[in-house]
């Protein structure tokens, strides 16, 4: 394999890790959207909160693998409470009230991990067994990228599977599509609500986890993830998890190969795509009513 | 109140502001231009979520566009009079407005929040990028503050804090009593019938989009008034007043102030102005003590300050809580 077709390989690993990191900050978001109809604008300030949690197990503990644990279910933690105790006090007051409820959320959690951990980046470590670089028919590939897409692919298996496959999974769909009705069956659907924020900010904290190493724990870290995600979500259909994974590899490959390419233009391709998608279908890819 | 109540008040508004500059010193001047510049911004951002029930997360870029085509037209045209330069800030973000509008005019709700959060980012990425025009980084500073002048009247020094000061709290004040007679005309009405069933204005045989883009536009150009103030009045305008910060602003204002009424924002402007001279004190966490405030007033008074007072005055007059919450319930977003 000559040279050129190394590097657009290599680009092509960046980009489809980066998109599955997203993916995986989507997917909550996507999920939390198609249940509950919240644009939760504190998502990505979830993703931070785990990213310093893990900083914090690694510095306790200096195990990675307890960290990927730990760190997100903390996270999940912290999102449920606000979801019992904030946002639910207010749902039947209407969407507004919920979304700015999450402004204020993501306020008081980007200046919160400042209190704590400082505003300097705090670097992190790959675990030793993921460090360097691994041999695939004659190309080198960093393992830490591939564990990440592997990460990444297990959770979407067990996510259809639960949603898919099994009686909570149809549960919540059926919520998806009608919280009333469900509700009118006797599902006790403000709990499911809980458990759905739960899960959906448990998944962004698996992505500030898996992120961490790479891009260091900083406080602006969520604004640069922060921004493809509600992208991802909007280009691919509120509420639908196929359109997000599709819309967050394309925008991962777009942004690697967009650096390489046309780089002035890189910043704004992703938008320039939205733009496009929605000027044409304001739903998005997959969506099948405006959010 | 009756007439002459408000009467009284107003003028009492009226003097207190006329002779501000003498009673509290030229710190507190810039701090009330300031939180003039941002009432008149959050504003024109409740014309749209308020009256029109349309949420945006971009509403920087107008205050942006108002911003930088003031700083342009100050640095390029040689002799640009001041009056013109605000023109200039009001067209800038009235051409944005209307190049946008036949795409946004047709969403609603998260879709529209969305694409106004991607357009904004674009405006920013490009004031960073196109350094030529934008200058980059640093934006446009140091460009020449023209004289107010009536050719053959009278000509007024503006980089005098306190001439500025009468002619800023003169555009604003003006702004927003346009604003607010806008809401009280026939057309005032149609919005709001918009916000609360699109469908049966339809029916009705008024044209919903075209009435959203015009309200829309208007908006924007309220936002471009501000940025252009805002510009002249700090001498300088830079890509974070396309950020999403700054987006941010005008929505926690127009929350905290009372989204279910015209001087809500104003309130709200005030509120945060005094909460930055109070916290930047003792702590640089301002954001927290805002964020607080925020989760604290929709949790407890989701109609903002002007709900708070109400709840107050209720006491002497019985008002009852309900009807507040009855009043806001589902009017925004909520189930049809």
């Amino acid at each position: 394999m000559d040279a050129t077709t190394a590097m657009y390989v290599a680009q092509g690993i960046h980009g489809l890790a980066y998109g599955m990191v997203l993916f995986l900050v989507a997917s909550g978001l996507t999920l939390i959207f198609g249940m509950m109809g919240i644009l939760n604008v504190a998502h990505t300030a979830f993703f931070m909160l785990s990213a310093y949690f893990c900083y914090q197990v690694v510095a306790w503990t200096g195990s990675f693998w307890l960290a990927l644990l730990m760190a997100p279910i903390a996270t999940a933690i912290v999102g449920v409470l606000v979801e019992r105790f904030l946002l639910r006090r207010i749902h039947a007051l209407g969407l507004l009230f919920e979304l700015t409820l999450t402004i204020g959320v993501m306020f008081v959690i980007m200046e919160a991990v400042k209190v704590f951990w400082g505003t300097e980046n705090l670097p992190l470590p790959v675990p030793l067994l993921l460090e360097g670089l691994v041999q695939i028919g004659g190309m080198e590939y960093p393992v830490y990228r591939l564990f990440i897409i592997g990460l990444s692919l297990a959770v979407l298996g067990f996510l259809a599977f639960i949603l898919y496959k099994t009686r909570m999974g149809m549960v919540v769909r059926a919520a998806v599509s009608d919280a009333d009705m469900v509700n009118a069956l006797g599902i006790n659907v403000p709990r499911l609500f809980m458990f759905v924020f739960g899960v959906g900010t448990w998944l962004a904290g698996l992505a500030g986890v898996a992120i961490a190493p790479i891009l260091t724990v900083f406080p602006g870290l969520a604004d640069q993830m922060g921004m493809d995600a509600f992208i991802v979500v909007i280009v691919g259909g509120f509420g639908s998890l196929g359109g997000a994974l599709m819309v967050a590899i394309i925008s991962g490959l777009l942004s690697s190969y967009g650096v390489q390419f046309v780089s002035q233009l890189a910043p704004v391709l992703m938008f320039i795509f939205m733009a496009v998608v929605l000027a044409i279908k304001p739903t998005g890819f997959f969506g099948e009513r405006e959010g | 109140m009756n007439r002459r109540v408000k009467g009284i008040v107003w003028g009492v508004i009226l003097v207190i502001l006329a002779l501000y500059p003498w009673l509290f010193g030229i710190y507190f001047t810039n701090v009330i231009v300031t939180c003039a510049i941002f009432a008149l911004f959050a504003v024109s951002y409740n014309l749209l979520l308020g009256y029109t029930g349309l949420f945006s997360f971009g509403h920087a870029m107008f205050f942006g566009a108002g911003g930088y085509a003031t700083a342009l037209a100050l640095t390029h045209i040689e002799g640009c009079p001041l009056l013109v330069a605000l023109l200039f800030g009001f067209l800038g973000a009235v051409a944005l407005a209307l190049l946008l509008s036949p795409i946004v005019a047709r969403l609603a709700h998260s879709a529209f929040a969305m694409l106004h959060l991607a357009f904004s980012m674009l405006m920013y990425t490009l004031a960073l990028k196109l350094r030529g025009i934008t200058g980059g980084e640093d934006g446009i500073g140091g460009f020449p503050i023209p004289p107010f002048r009536i050719p053959g009247v009278v000509s007024v020094d503006m980089t005098d804090p306190l001439n500025f000061y009468y002619f800023a709290m003169a555009v604003l004040g003006g702004s927003l009593w346009v604003a607010w007679f806008l809401t009280k005309t026939p057309f005032g009405q149609i919005i709001v019938s918009v916000r609360d069933n699109a469908k049966r204005v339809d029916y009705m045989g008024f044209k919903v989009p075209q009435t959203k883009a015009i309200i829309y536009t208007l908006s924007c150009g309220f936002a471009g008034i501000a940025g252009s103030i805002y510009a002249m009045f700090q001498d300088l305008i830079s890509a974070a007043s396309f950020g999403i910060a700054q987006s941010f602003a005008p929505i926690v204002m127009t929350m905290v102030g009372g989204v279910i009424s015209f001087f809500g924002p104003i309130w709200g402007a005030v509120i945060f102005a005094v909460i930055e001279e109070l916290t930047t004190r003792y702590t640089e966490r301002v954001q927290l003590v805002e964020g607080l405030i925020l989760i604290i007033v929709i949790l407890f008074f989701p109609g903002g300050f002007i709900h708070l007072a109400a709840i107050v005055k209720g006491k002497w007059l019985g008002f009852i809580r309900g009807q507040w919450f009855g009043s806001i319930k589902g009017k925004w977003f909520g189930k049809q």
